[in-house]
């Protein structure tokens, strides 16, 4: 509460100086965000067809690409800190020992379509389309605290207040939700008589753009099937620079349809895109080009959002020998021990990444606590040695060590096959732990299947990643045991979500886990959160759940022909900063 | 003859029907769920898994599944929703048809074009210099995949400084009303992909050609037409060919469902809004009902096309006649 009681004292002081205020964006000097000039066409790429232009209709990566630019939450990340502070909210404040949220919202601010914004479209965008499980793209299960559904309501015009059942400080984190009409999806909900499942319907995209209303820097002017997404500056926008002058800077923003990375950078070097994030294995083609004098820049930036990959080793393995040594923490240390972190960087990234954390980015100065030592250093003959303290030597000799009498120590290792990173990294495993006596077979399958073949079982050890953020509360279903993503360890898993998890099969590592991420839930105060989490990391690389491998870096390329650009991993809500980017 | 049309028209409800049921079996033999592509996203929960497999009407089993689809299909001509779009099946094919008839279409006049008179040539000068280096040049298109071609053009394209790399138009062209320009534009992007799987498709269809063209060169009424003082153009296009061709027309039917998946990779590549990336999506996803269509569409046009490729013939060689 101390740090939403400093934001609201700053606001209210803003509050105060006018009624009707825009948000000024500055402080990013830092960033190298200047004073830009209005006009000109920003030209990005799209890794497909949006499949709606409902953001909660439907799951989906390109659409939230466009979604971010048309629509806004009542809170943002700071572009530097990626602390909370207002957006369509001027102001709030949280009373009643954490579960009131009271939202002062931002008086003035239009629809594109010139229509008043107001409390009614916040109480409806919750209430009837992220709390209705039937939204596909809905976020019902977050917003039900303590057993019970957050309540909204509508306190006058400018004020909402949700009423959550017990604290949640990561609450205002959700709050960065887009906000939608009312005027315009009212008759795809309840509230205005349709059925629950409809709001999935709105909004397809064969819709007329002048339907799709937004507060958002940017409108939909046009789509054309398979092509391109064009947008245009919604005049009406509550954002202005340094200066006073209207945000966004640019008259139009275009997305470009584009399935193949590899035909995403010939667009790029035709100047027919003018950003676009690049990774590792890009990287020195681009960058060269861009020293032999190519008109554009290639940025790298030391990424806070951003998926690190890992090593897991299944603790309910179908087989129970491998099951009981992949739960043993002196092999999972051994395993990192075998895990050539630097050749991996070097190699795989191009020396575009760093040293992970252990769920948390190094990046992340709220959170992050320095677990560095932990990840020890590369030594096959300290794995080696480790495996024979624990007994696995090999008996028969045959190059391999062995589990029990006449079975070798051999397990499938699942990896993505559609990526540039995981295929190498395998290989690289694979060739190290042979050194070792240790017979690894790789087992290809596509990127996107990874998830759901992790959470089936059906697996050995895998290479995976999840992504950063920056508060660890929303990565809890990942990290807390227990949690629906804590596939590594699927007996812990409750018979129902949202039950207790098996708490008596946990180790006692694994239950100091669970009881800092169930504290840490409802703790208010940042400081003892901060204490929480950073035990969390501590116990996390001691015991390795998981054996995170690399952080890898963020890289953008950006024409010369456009100012304050600032890296920009994709959909991050909350996170966007189109507006201030401007044609030179 | 028109009771043969009928015949056959009528024949191709049940293989239809057939493989309907096949393509179904096989898309519901696929490992995983429409639903695991969301695993990831932090808004996805077992309940939000759960509704979409009851309003997707997924609980239902396989078969019921498809027999409401076929009674859609039969009934109101519905072919069913896209999971994914939640739009009904055929719009989105219709959105992309136009495009990809269009270029399909394109490429494969193109491929004829260019490989029925040099497989005639070649047959005809088999042992000249020119003739060998066609046959060279018609396995080397051959050899290399028709979207390592279109990154090869790509990459020359932008080293020669050209921005047309990918797509049918320039940025400010898309979506912008028709014109001389944009047509301009449009022929400036189209010939990449034109090019590139037409090479792909010439060196088979002109050994097919050179192949058929030989076997009739040495045919008694060629050397009868040739004996009787016949110029070399009449024997060539009159006898050989006119006899030659019939392979080719049966050929020609088979490759009419390329229309739909014979430049899946390449519209990836090149970034073409076809069907082809459409159909790779759903099945990937397990979009079914939408992965179905284009399978039957496929399916269809294979069926139509032996269909034409037979009517044709009959038009083509007074020896053939159905009844």
């Amino acid at each position: 509460m101390k740090r939403g009681g400093s934001i609201l004292l700053a606001s209210l002081l803003l509050a105060s100086a006018a009624a009707a205020a825009p948000k000024k964006v500055t402080g990013y000097d830092s960033l190298g965000i200047t004073t830009g000039k209005p006009g000109g066409t920003y030209t990005l790429a799209l890794g497909d067809s949006p499949q709606s232009f409902n953001y909660y209709g439907v799951i989906d990566n390109n659409l939230g690409l466009v979604a971010q630019q048309l629509f806004d939450g009542l809170v943002e990340y700071n572009y530097k800190t990626y602390k909370v502070e207002p957006a369509l909210a001027e102001s709030w404040t949280v009373t009643d020992g954490g579960k009131t949220y009271t939202f002062k919202l931002r008086q003035g601010v239009k629809w594109s379509d010139g229509q008043d914004f107001d409390a009614d479209d916040v109480v409806f965008t919750y209430d009837q389309i992220i709390q209705n499980p039937e939204a596909r793209a809905g976020d019902a299960a977050s917003f039900i605290i303590g057993g019970q559904r957050v309540k909204f309501e509508k306190v006058d015009k400018y004020t909402v207040r949700a009423t959550l059942a017990k604290p949640a400080p990561a609450f205002i984190l959700q709050m960065r939700n887009f906000i939608m009409p009312k005027h315009k999806l009212l008759k795809y909900s309840v509230e205005g008589g349709a059925k629950s499942a409809d709001i999935n319907t709105a909004w397809g995209t064969n819709v007329d753009p002048s339907e799709v209303v937004g507060t958002g820097p940017f409108k939909l002017a046009s789509y054309v099937a398979g092509q391109k997404v064009t947008l245009a500056k919604n005049a009406n926008y509550w954002k202005v620079d340094a200066k006073n002058q209207k945000l966004p800077y640019l008259d139009r923003v275009e997305f470009l349809i584009i399935r193949d990375p590899q035909a995403q950078v010939a667009q790029f070097l035709a100047k027919n895109i003018d950003q676009l994030n690049i990774s590792g294995a890009q990287f020195p083609d681009l960058k060269s080009r861009e020293v032999a004098g190519a008109p554009f820049k290639v940025v790298r930036s030391v990424a806070l959002f951003g998926s690190p990959p890992f090593l897991a080793f299944n603790f309910d393995a179908k087989d129970p020998a491998l099951a009981k040594v992949f739960s043993d923490v002196r092999f999972r240390k051994a395993m990192q021990s075998a895990i050539n972190r630097d050749r991996i960087i070097d190699q795989v990234y191009n020396g575009l990444a760093g040293p992970p954390g252990h769920g948390v980015a190094p990046a992340n100065t709220a959170f992050y606590a320095n677990t560095k030592a932990q990840l020890g250093s590369f030594s096959l003959q300290a794995a080696g040695a480790a495996l024979d303290a624990m007994g696995l030597k090999d008996t028969d000799g045959d190059g391999i060590r062995n589990i029990a009498r006449g079975k070798n120590l051999e397990f499938d290792l699942t990896y993505g096959t559609d990526s540039s990173v995981y295929p190498p990294m395998a290989t690289i495993l694979q060739n190290d732990l042979k050194q070792i006596g240790v017979k690894v077979n790789l087992k290809g399958i596509l990127a996107s299947r990874l998830l759901s073949t992790g959470q089936s079982g059906n697996w050995e050890a895998i290479l995976h990643a999840f992504g950063d953020q920056p508060d660890p509360e929303l990565r809890k279903p990942i990290w807390q045991p227990g949690g629906a993503l804590y596939y590594w360890h699927r007996d812990l898993l409750p018979a129902k979500d949202g039950d207790t998890p098996n708490i008596k099969a946990m180790f006692p590592w694994e239950k100091q886990i669970y009881d800092i991420f169930d504290e840490a839930s409802t703790a208010t105060e940042q400081s003892r959160r901060k204490a929480l989490y950073t035990r969390w990391q501590l116990i996390f690389a001691q015991n390795l759940p998981v054996i995170p491998i690399a952080k890898p870096e963020n890289i953008g390329a950006i024409s010369n022909n456009f100012g304050n650009y600032i890296y920009n991993l994709g959909v991050i809500p909350g996170y966007n900063p189109v507006p201030l980017i401007y044609q030179k | 003859m028109f009771v043969f049309f009928i015949r056959r028209l009528l024949g191709m409800i049940p293989t239809l029907l057939l493989i309907s049921v096949v393509c179904f079996t096989v898309i519901k033999l696929q490992p995983g769920n429409f639903t695991d592509q969301y695993l990831e996203d932090p808004r996805f929960t077992k309940e939000t898994v759960e509704a979409i497999t009851r309003q997707l009407g997924l609980n239902d089993p396989a078969w019921l599944q498809y027999l409401k689809w076929l009674w859609g299909v039969v009934t109101r001509f519905d072919f069913g929703y896209s999971f994914a779009n939640s739009r009904p099946v055929i719009s989105m094919i219709g959105e992309r048809l136009g495009w990809t008839v269009f270029i399909a279409a394109l490429t494969l006049l193109a491929t004829w074009i260019i490989a029925v008179p040099m497989g005639i040539y070649t047959a005809f000068n088999r042992h000249r210099a020119p003739a060998q280096i066609a046959n060279f040049l018609g396995y080397l298109g051959l050899a290399v995949p028709d979207f390592l071609a279109a990154l090869l053009l790509i990459a020359l394209v932008l080293s020669l400084g050209g921005t047309n790399v990918g797509g049918l138009n320039s940025p400010d062209f898309i979506g912008a009303p028709w014109s001389a320009a944009k047509l301009l534009d449009l022929l400036n992007h189209l010939w990449i992909p034109v090019l590139a799987v037409a090479l792909e498709g010439v060196a088979s269809l002109m050994r097919q050609m050179r192949a058929s063209t030989l076997d009739v060169l040495g045919q008694d009424y060629i050397r009868t037409a040739r004996a009787k003082g016949l110029r070399g153009s009449v024997v060539v296009w009159r006898h050989a060919v006119r006899n030659a061709v019939n392979p080719i027309i049966s050929l020609a039917g088979l490759s009419l469902p390329t229309l739909i998946s014979g430049t899946i990779i390449i519209s990836i590549v090149l970034n073409l809004p076809t069907i082809g990336p459409q159909l790779y999506e759903a099945l990937i996803n397990k979009d079914q009902y939408l992965a179905l269509t284009l399978l039957m569409l496929s399916a269809f046009l294979l069926l139509v096309g032996n269909l034409l490729a037979d009517l044709a013939l009959a038009w083509a060689d007074p020896r053939v006649r159905y009844s």
